[in-house]
């Protein structure tokens, strides 16, 4: 190990510190307590690290998947590890002799240092995209003081992160797809190249309950299109995509549904990777309301269609029966205007009640009225909680108008002590009578003839099944009843 | 230099005892000596030859070259009472 002066020139007691010395340092060796030691030569003497010193690090280092650098407090090159080299394209010995900032570019350098002076404290560490060959990737370098004979230097570890930065934007990029598909109003399903479903949101499971994940999506919605469709078969929509092709607005039927829907399909490939699809994405959108509403409009209009040219008919008819029975055309326009206008004042209590039913002591009071008051002649009127349709309700204003044009002319209005009673009874079945009985005014005769007001009175009223109006021209005063169909209480 | 005692530190580069005995050198001469030592730090790695000069072979050893007689210590000095007591530093001397 040691050699030096001849051991006969020295004494006993430099023997014996010698000898002190040399158990000293084997002892130390042996227990660990060095991890170097001097080997002299007659030409020169060499430093040797011990196993388990600083090769056993080194070797450790050296098979680190992860690039590792040390620095000293001058930020020359101390060690750099062989996956820092790979990391970097750079040979170590390039690396040794160039120093580690000089094989870097300006951001790079700006971004190592600023770690290692952030370090000082401690441990720090930042992320940095890099450009590499031509293609950017994630860095991740950590910086943590490094203790030095001679100061304190820095050690750094270099990790690419981009397989994970990338896996991360992808698993995000996958929630918020998920979320969209989970959050759309309109009912999704995603199936794979073979049609199976790998996927669909809360509002597919309404079309379709139940688990559909896995399902063939044919077998999960047999759809039926209608003839003439782009589809003719569900198997369709799931072809189309796959041969790359879009399609919109499918209007199909899910007899399935419950309950059954009218659908409006869209089928588009699903892309991932590539050119060719990955499979399909295909929405459904519920027409069922729209559907119920454009069959609501057409009865409206149907409905419309019918009253307009009912009203015509009526209107038409009172012209030449008011025409026929009028003494001059002055009297005519008198006639007709009260008619028609008895006809609005119906049309507007239908209105008011969105043609839906009309109270029939409202028709009454609102013809009745301009002709009552409180020194007479007087009305009153019984319950009449009924409400009836509306061609019911229009014939029934043309005959109170009738009534009430006869009782001002003749009977009990055309005197201040008249009084017209109207009352209601429930009869059989959906019948109801309403009873005008006139009283108080003048000595009732027959009429001589028989004009459109009775012939209105009478007949208007009879739709079968037992309706229909009579008139008793009674001396004390007229009594007319008639028997209306109702559809329940007002 | 009047300094009533010196101290020699040889080290080989940065090997782990060598680095801990460094730092466990500067924590004992901060909380246990006074103003009058002196320390050098040798590195036999950048020249082994220096070992000569106390027939240095295990790596870290501390040297007291002062007070006489000299004495050494092979380690990397963490324990604290074992160099003070086997170099007779502060006081232990």
């Amino acid at each position: 190990m040691t050699t030096g002066p001849g051991l006969d020139a020295l004494s006993i007691e430099e023997l014996r510190h010698r000898l002190h010395d040399a158990e000293e340092t084997l002892r130390a060796i042996r227990e660990g307590d060095a991890d170097a030691v001097v080997v002299r030569s007659a030409d020169e003497d060499t430093v040797f690290a011990l196993a388990g010193g600083e090769d056993s690090y080194r070797a450790m280092m050296e098979a680190m998947d992860i690039g590792a650098v040390a620095l000293d407090d001058q930020e020359r090159l101390l060690y750099a590890n062989a996956a820092f080299c790979a990391l970097i394209g750079c040979g170590a010995a390039d690396l040794q002799r160039e120093g580690l900032f000089a094989r870097l570019d300006a951001r790079t350098a700006d971004t190592v240092r600023g770690t290692i002076v952030q370090a000082r404290d401690g441990r720090h560490q930042t992320q940095f995209v890099q450009t590499h060959d031509g293609a950017d990737r994630h860095l991740m370098v950590t910086a943590a003081p490094l203790p030095l004979a001679f100061g304190i230097g820095s050690a750094l570890t270099f990790s690419d992160v981009t397989v994970r930065v990338e896996a991360a934007v992808a698993e995000e990029s996958e929630r918020i797809a998920q979320a969209v598909i989970a959050s759309a109003n309109e009912a999704v399903v995603v199936c794979d190249r073979s049609g199976r479903i790998i996927n669909a949101n809360a509002a597919a499971c309404a079309v379709m309950p139940g688990e559909l994940a896995g399902r063939p999506f044919e077998q999960a919605m047999p759809l039926i299109f209608p003839n003439g469709s782009a589809a003719t078969r569900t198997e369709d929509l799931i072809a189309m995509a796959g041969a790359g092709k879009a399609v919109k607005g499918l209007e199909a039927f899910a007899p399935f549904a419950s309950p059954p829907k009218d659908l409006l399909v869209s089928v588009a490939p699903l892309r991932l990777t590539g050119e060719a699809p990955g499979g399909s994405v295909i929405t459904l959108i519920d027409l069922s309301e729209r559907k119920a509403i454009e069959k609501r409009q057409t009865l409206l209009m149907h409905e419309l269609d019918h009253r307009v040219k009912n009203t015509l008919t009526m209107v038409l008819s009172i012209c030449s029966r008011t025409l026929s029975g009028s003494d001059g055309l002055d009297d005519f326009r008198v006639r007709f205007t009260r008619r028609i206008q008895a006809l609005a004042a119906t049309h507007n209590l239908l209105a008011d009640a969105s043609w839906t039913g009309i109270d029939l002591s409202a028709m009454i009071r609102s013809e009745l009225a301009p002709y009552l008051s409180s020194s007479g002649p007087r009305m009153e009127i019984g319950e009449l909680d009924r409400s009836v349709g509306p061609d019911v309700a229009i014939a029934f204003g043309l005959v109170v108008h009738e009534l009430t044009t006869n009782a001002v002319k003749y009977g009990a209005l055309s005197a201040e002590s008249g009084c017209v009673t109207v009352t209601g009874r429930q009869l059989e079945r959906d019948l109801y009578e309403v009873a005008w009985t006139e009283s108080g005014g003048p000595h009732v005769k027959m009429p001589r003839r028989h004009g459109f007001g009775q012939t209105l009175i009478t007949r208007s009223l009879a739709r079968g099944d037992g309706t229909g109006a009579t008139v008793d021209f009674a001396p004390g005063g007229v009594v007319c009843r008639m028997i209306l169909p109702i559809e329940g209480r007002a | 230099m009047d300094r009533s005692t010196e101290l020699t530190l040889y080290v080989a580069g940065q090997t782990p005892k060598s680095v801990a005995a460094i730092r466990n050198l500067e924590r004992i001469c901060k909380e246990y000596l006074d103003s009058s030592y002196a320390v050098k730090v040798i590195d036999l790695k950048e020249n082994p030859r220096l070992a000569r000069e106390h027939n240095i072979v295990a790596i870290p050893t501390l040297v007291r070259q002062l007070p006489v007689p000299i004495q050494k210590i092979i380690g990397d000095l963490s324990d604290t009472e074992k160099v003070l007591v086997h170099l007779q530093l502060g006081d232990a001397a």
